[in-house]
């Protein structure tokens, strides 16, 4: 039987890789490391992939997860930061995605875990299910919630009024 | 900002989260494309190796094999097993020969050997003896 390499087209895996890592850790050299060792054990360990268990994106992402939970845990996107970005005349899709960073960095550990695997990763919800062990259904459900909290934490944010003030 | 703003208002968060999805740089890209490709290119080297000794045997064999080797190896191999085996038995040889000797014939059969008899052993005690006479 042929054995399959996973990592034959690297490039769309190491951006799907780090958008998860990143949107659970946040943006930067932490989740730029994170992404190098995922792809460092996945090399190491490249003869355990079985492809009848699934896609190799699933499988980084698995590694991916060990990774991050072997770190100390990351803060969010502090206001500092935030402050400091917003100086500089930002383009309104620049700003947005700034907003989008902080509000998933406000979310629990498990809706960012989700988010993170659902739009930063682009695993299906089934794909999610069986990651963690649990029902399609389930995954979706929680989804669902996540987004909705996500949504709140969102809109909370005003970086038009936070910028105007620090212009006064 | 206004724009911003109006875009917020008719807010798809599942497109807004793919769209503006954290990208990785692009000196990590073509360093980690780098690192995968160096490993695959070694394996494959690694894997060309032990298809090279293959096909290598695989070929001698059916060089051996063309020129009737295979028999003649074979043959040797039986003729080596023999011989081993009778410097292994080498005991049951001797004892043949040594009933086709001239003695042999001359003075019959040997003798049976008596089998010992085995004495029971008494066992072990204080004896009882009677005591010497003394008139």
């Amino acid at each position: 039987m042929l054995r399959v390499d996973p990592l034959a087209n690297p490039e769309p895996l190491i951006r799907r890789v780090y958008a998860y890592v990143a949107y659970r850790i946040g943006d930067g050299p932490d989740a730029e490391d994170i992404t190098s060792e995922t792809f460092e054990r996945a090399l190491r360990y490249k003869k355990s992939y079985d492809s009848g268990k699934g896609e190799p994106v699933a499988w980084l992402i698995g590694i991916a997860r060990r990774c991050i939970e072997g770190r100390p845990p990351t803060l969010e996107i502090s206001s500092e930061q935030l402050e400091a970005v917003d100086h500089r005349d930002l383009e309104d899709d620049a700003l947005r995605r700034i907003a989008l960073s902080s509000a998933v960095g406000r979310l629990e550990e498990r809706d960012r875990e989700l988010i993170a695997l659902r739009y930063g990763a682009d695993l299906t919800a089934r794909q999610i299910a069986e990651l963690q062990g649990s029902k399609t259904n389930a995954v979706e459900v929680a989804l669902h919630r996540s987004l909705a909290r996500l949504r709140i934490h969102f809109e909370g944010e005003e970086p038009g009024v936070r910028k105007s003030r620090v212009q006064q | 900002m206004r724009s911003w703003r109006k875009k917020r208002e008719g807010l798809d968060l599942e497109t807004e989260l793919r769209a503006n999805r954290p990208e990785p740089s692009r000196e990590l890209i073509h360093r980690l494309e780098a690192r995968v490709r160096e490993d695959g290119r070694r394996s494959r080297v690694g894997s060309f190796r032990v298809a090279f000794a293959g096909a290598l045997a695989a070929g001698v064999l059916a060089a051996l094999a063309s020129v009737g080797g295979l028999g003649y190896a074979a043959t040797a191999t039986s003729q080596a097993v023999q011989k081993a085996s009778r410097v292994v038995h080498a005991q049951g040889v001797t004892v043949l020969h040594r009933a086709q000797s001239a003695s042999r014939d001359q003075y019959g059969k040997p003798k049976a050997k008596k089998k010992k008899k085995k004495h029971k052993k008494k066992a072990r005690g204080v004896r009882f003896r009677r005591p010497p006479f003394t008139g």
